[in-house]
């Protein structure tokens, strides 16, 4: 076998516990050419610019290949050079049944993008609906305790398990209006999805084929639960953001039937496979610093600041392995060419030590905290509002009920995505719930 | 006593404010935004969520003690 690039390093899931002395490495060159043509960004100062630069897409359909075309193949090549006449850029095949999904806003680029973000912010946030998010507290409250009772009597408990999934997830699935009964069953599709699109270099690309191809036909079975599920909405509106989507429009009119059926599969997979990470990787970066974790029990408002520092130093999302450039970019000394993958580590341009003072330290007190954990840009988390109220509250609650937690395995183990990472369990000793 | 100051300059309208607190601020015509800058008191922990949660770090907020007609100590600039 060939030796890995520190990228290939990243993905393998040797290194999931600790990825962050890889990005260390990687940030000695800003961008890396990768052997397969992508392009990987390592450092705070290109990942930003690359964020706000529209030269910087998110529709994959709009990959390009550079090979030798056949002759007589017709090109979309812009006029070249001479020498160049023989150089065209193939469009990258449809790759199974991943393709044939309609993207939602998180793949599309300007000015279908901006359109469907608008629309789907209507009955989610400002202006509309500006108290929606707030108007979740006391419920957040409610769940996150009712989740910490079933702990007592319990020497031991899984924080993945009993917790940090469990929260996100009802959320999510009263946000969209899915009855209990059916989310058993979007676990297990939202979790096949994830599975297939992960990335991992050491599968051959038939392997890889195969795997996208079950992911599409399990995306297209979401797909089906969704359109159904809508039309029971249509029929029997509720105050849910669901239902919003399809009653309540705003400026920009009435969202296409198919295009309520992606955004609300997308929110669904949001909502079931990132704010777990952010809530476990809380609980055992607290497990690791017990000075910072009595200090939360006393202190409780210290979660605000606490929950950015974790965006920083150990984001739910450490990847964006989606974004592709739409012409030729020259930066940090590097052209990226017109139609390679661009892939942004987030979560190590968040520990640039040419942005952040001593970037490996935890500190709940940093000042200067523009992290990248949701970001940056058009595509900025539009879960985040979401997402940190329920890590607020839930490290608040735990931390505040648990006594003497005692981390059980360090490192846990992870789950195998390097893109959304976090532990599949994390195993915690208690002595007691109090009330 | 709550003071709030944005730096309008830096504001990009995330608008992650008006989520966290929604009674403070708020977009005006679909782009800029305004805000209340002596909000209640009762309203300090979702005052202090929005600043930490402005992406670019626009808002400040400190408290001011309306007898001694100064700033304490606490000042808290994000």
């Amino acid at each position: 076998m060939t030796q890995q690039s520190l990228y290939e390093q990243v993905l393998d899931y040797a290194n999931r516990a600790n990825p962050y002395p890889l990005y260390a490495q990687l940030r000695r060159k800003p961008i890396t050419r990768q052997t397969d043509g992508s392009y990987v960004v390592s450092t705070y100062r290109e990942i930003v610019s690359l964020l706000h630069d529209p030269r910087i897409g998110s529709d994959f359909r709009k990959r390009f290949v550079r090979e030798l075309a056949p002759a007589g193949f017709p090109t979309n090549q812009e006029p070249a050079s001479e020498n160049q006449a023989q150089e065209a850029e193939v469009p990258v095949p449809n790759q199974g049944s991943e393709t044939e999904v309609i993207p939602s806003f998180i793949g599309l680029d300007p000015p279908e993008h901006d359109r469907l973000r608008r629309q789907a912010t209507w009955p989610f946030g400002p202006p509309h609906k500006p108290g929606r998010v707030t108007d979740m507290e006391p419920q957040l409250i409610r769940l996150a305790n009712r989740q910490i009772d079933t702990m007592k009597g319990k020497a031991s408990i899984d924080i993945v398990e009993d917790f940090a999934y469990p929260i996100p997830v009802k959320m999510i699935s009263e946000l969209l209006g899915i009855p209990s009964e059916d989310q058993p069953h979007l676990h297990s599709l939202s979790e096949a999805i994830i599975e297939g699109i992960d990335l991992d270099p050491q599968e051959s690309q038939e392997e890889r084929k195969r795997r996208q191809e079950q992911s599409g036909q399990t995306f297209k079975k979401l797909e089906q639960y969704m359109e159904a599920l809508i039309e029971r909405h249509r029929k029997q509106p509720g105050s849910d953001l669901l239902s919003g989507l399809i009653i309540d429009h705003g400026p920009d009119g009435a969202m296409a039937p198919a295009d309520i059926v992606s955004t609300a599969s997308l929110l669904l997979i949001a909502g079931h496979e990132t704010t777990v990470n952010l809530i476990t990787n809380g609980m055992l970066t607290l497990l690791r610093h017990p000075e910072v974790l009595e200090r939360l029990r006393r202190e409780p408002n210290l979660v605000i600041r606490l929950v950015e520092e974790l965006l920083r130093y150990e984001p739910p999302v450490q990847i964006l392995p989606n974004r592709v450039a739409l012409t030729d970019i020259n930066i940090a000394g590097t052209t990226i060419q017109k139609g390679s993958p661009v892939i942004l580590l987030l979560a190590s341009g968040s520990r640039d030590p040419t942005r952040f003072h001593d970037p490996d330290k935890f500190d709940p007190d940093r000042r200067d905290n523009m992290h990248l954990g949701f970001g940056s840009g058009i595509h900025y988390c539009y879960g985040a509002p979401l997402a940190r109220l329920e890590t607020q509250i839930a490290l608040t609650e735990i931390i505040r009920r648990l006594e003497n937690p005692r981390l059980v395995h360090d490192p846990p183990p992870y789950r195998q995505s390097s893109t959304l990472r976090g532990p599949r369990h994390l195993i915690v000793e208690i002595d007691g719930v109090r009330d | 006593m709550l003071r709030i100051v944005v730096d309008l300059n830096r504001c990009e309208s995330y608008a992650q404010c008006v989520f966290a607190a929604p009674s403070v601020f708020w977009i005006k015509d679909g782009e800029s935004l305004e805000y209340d800058y002596v909000p209640d008191d009762s309203l300090r922990v979702q005052v202090e969520r929005a600043a930490a949660a402005c992406p670019v770090q626009a808002i400040s907020i400190c408290w001011l003690d309306e007898q001694l007609g100064q700033q304490r100590g606490n000042h808290n600039e994000q």
